[in-house]
């Protein structure tokens, strides 16, 4: 009776703690992409820094920064609700009033992390030429977005 | 009473020719139009990327070959109202097709064109005037072998004053000036002297950089003490940064980083270049890696302005 009651607390506490969570996220869909999008910047950091040879290759680390991008492609563009062009953003004002260009952007991005997602495998790409290969596109795609879709800083 | 209206008349008359004569269209001298020679249009092609010609007048997101038709229409949407970039494909009814060798060096360092017109300095000839006679013939002839794009570009949609193109007279005679900004590499940067020419040369002339990258005062012209120390975007939102090295800032750049970034647009953080710059950048790119360095040489030897707040 006693271990249930506990159980029960805990649970209610987990329960909180994700609909917290879960709360954030929508209350703050700014917050919530710059946490996505400073993701990618890191996988950049990772693969980017492996291709200029100032990191040693492996495998898995080539795996993660592919992974990465992957989930950061496909769940992005759900944080750009109508009025989330307002307060600290980066976002520029193209995103809402040109969607279908923006999509079409977000589009280029899934697909060339789905390929370096397919290519990658189970156990990440094999070398860094195999890397350079999968993750370059994706690398490709950054600006073409940015170009449009992000304020200068 | 009628003697002074007649020599308050006289005044207005005087200041009036005053004004004609200093805003009247300049036009390059004798000798330096003696020195020009066409020159060679496989060395012009480098010439027309650094000096970013396609940016404006390709068409808006061109790519590939499409870089190379240069009908204009590109809008570039300012404070001072709409430009629209003109056709200068080899076009003769439409472009710049029957355009001379000196008729193209009056319009780049001086902003005049062919019938005497000012031209605006969202054309940037600010910067274009620091060009020399031998690059400015290999772009000629560059420009001259691209495929000729019919059809001319809309007018630009000024409103008063800016509409009036004598005005602009006035304007060269207090802002275009063809001397280098930077006069030697900032006090303790050890510097190749050679590469750091080049580096200004690219970056104050064909580059055009200030013209972004520096702020500009209420009458449009560059402020000059703070060269490179980023600005309002002309066009868009946002801010154009501040490419000076000062601390917590592009000083943490280093030399190998600023050229990397014009080679591959990324930052040293993996940010990617975006707005205008993109285009800029992949002009870059097509430079040879000795121009990314001597760019990137004399960014870091430049005196560091400190960033405007807002």
């Amino acid at each position: 009776m006693h271990i249930f009651r506990k159980a029960a607390v805990l649970g209610l506490i987990a329960g909180l703690g994700l609909s917290g969570a879960a709360a954030l996220a929508a209350d703050d869909p700014i917050a919530t992409r710059q946490a996505i999008m400073s993701s990618v910047g890191a996988a950049a950091g990772l693969g980017g820094g492996m291709m200029k040879g100032e990191i040693a290759y492996s495998p898995a680390a080539g795996k993660a920064a592919i992974a990465t991008a992957h989930a950061a492609a496909l769940s992005f563009g759900d944080f750009f609700p109508a009025g989330s062009d307002q307060g600290d953003t980066g976002a520029a004002a193209p995103i809402w009033e040109d969607a279908d260009g923006f999509a079409a952007e977000l589009a280029k991005f899934q697909a060339a992390t789905a390929s370096a997602a397919q290519a990658s495998g189970r156990s990440g790409p094999a070398d860094i030429d195999a890397f350079k290969a999968a993750f370059g596109p994706v690398l490709g795609t950054c600006k073409s977005c940015h170009e449009t879709y992000r304020k200068k800083n | 009473m009628k003697k002074a209206a007649i020599a308050i008349v006289m005044l207005v008359l005087a200041g009036a020719g005053v004004g004609w004569g200093l805003s009247a269209p300049t036009r390059i001298s004798g000798s330096e139009a003696a020195a020009l020679k066409e020159g060679d249009a496989a060395r012009g092609e480098l010439v027309f990327w650094a000096g970013g010609c396609a940016s404006c007048h390709a068409a808006k997101g061109a790519s590939g070959d499409d870089l190379l038709k240069l009908g204009g229409g590109l809008r570039l949407e300012t404070p001072f109202g709409v430009f629209v970039a003109p056709n200068i494909s080899p076009s003769t009814a439409d472009g710049i097709g029957s355009w001379s060798l000196v008729d193209f060096a009056n319009a780049m360092t001086h902003g005049t064109s062919p019938d005497g017109e000012n031209l605006y300095p969202a054309f940037p000839y600010t910067s274009y005037a620091r060009m020399s006679g031998a690059d400015l013939g290999d772009l000629f002839a560059f420009l001259k072998s691209l495929p000729a794009v019919d059809g001319k570009a809309p007018p630009h949609e000024l409103g008063f004053p800016f509409n009036i193109r004598r005005g602009l007279g006035l304007w060269k005679r207090l802002y275009l000036d063809p001397a280098p900004v930077i006069a030697a590499p900032a006090a303790g940067v050890e510097v190749d002297r050679t590469l750091w020419e080049r580096g200004r040369y690219l970056v104050e002339g064909p580059g055009h950089c200030g013209e972004c990258h520096t702020p500009r005062d209420l009458a449009g012209g560059l402020v000059l003490a703070q060269w490179l120390g980023g600005a309002p975007a002309p066009t868009g939102e946002g801010k154009i940064p501040n490419i000076t090295p000062v601390e917590n800032g592009f000083g943490s750049w280093s030399a190998a980083d600023i050229a990397y970034y014009l080679e591959s647009g990324f930052t040293p953080e993996y940010d990617s270049v975006g707005g205008e710059m993109v285009h800029v950048q992949e002009n870059m790119a097509r430079l040879p890696a000795s121009d990314r360095e001597a760019i990137a040489a004399y960014l870091k030897a430049l005196p560091p302005v400190p960033t405007a707040s807002d």
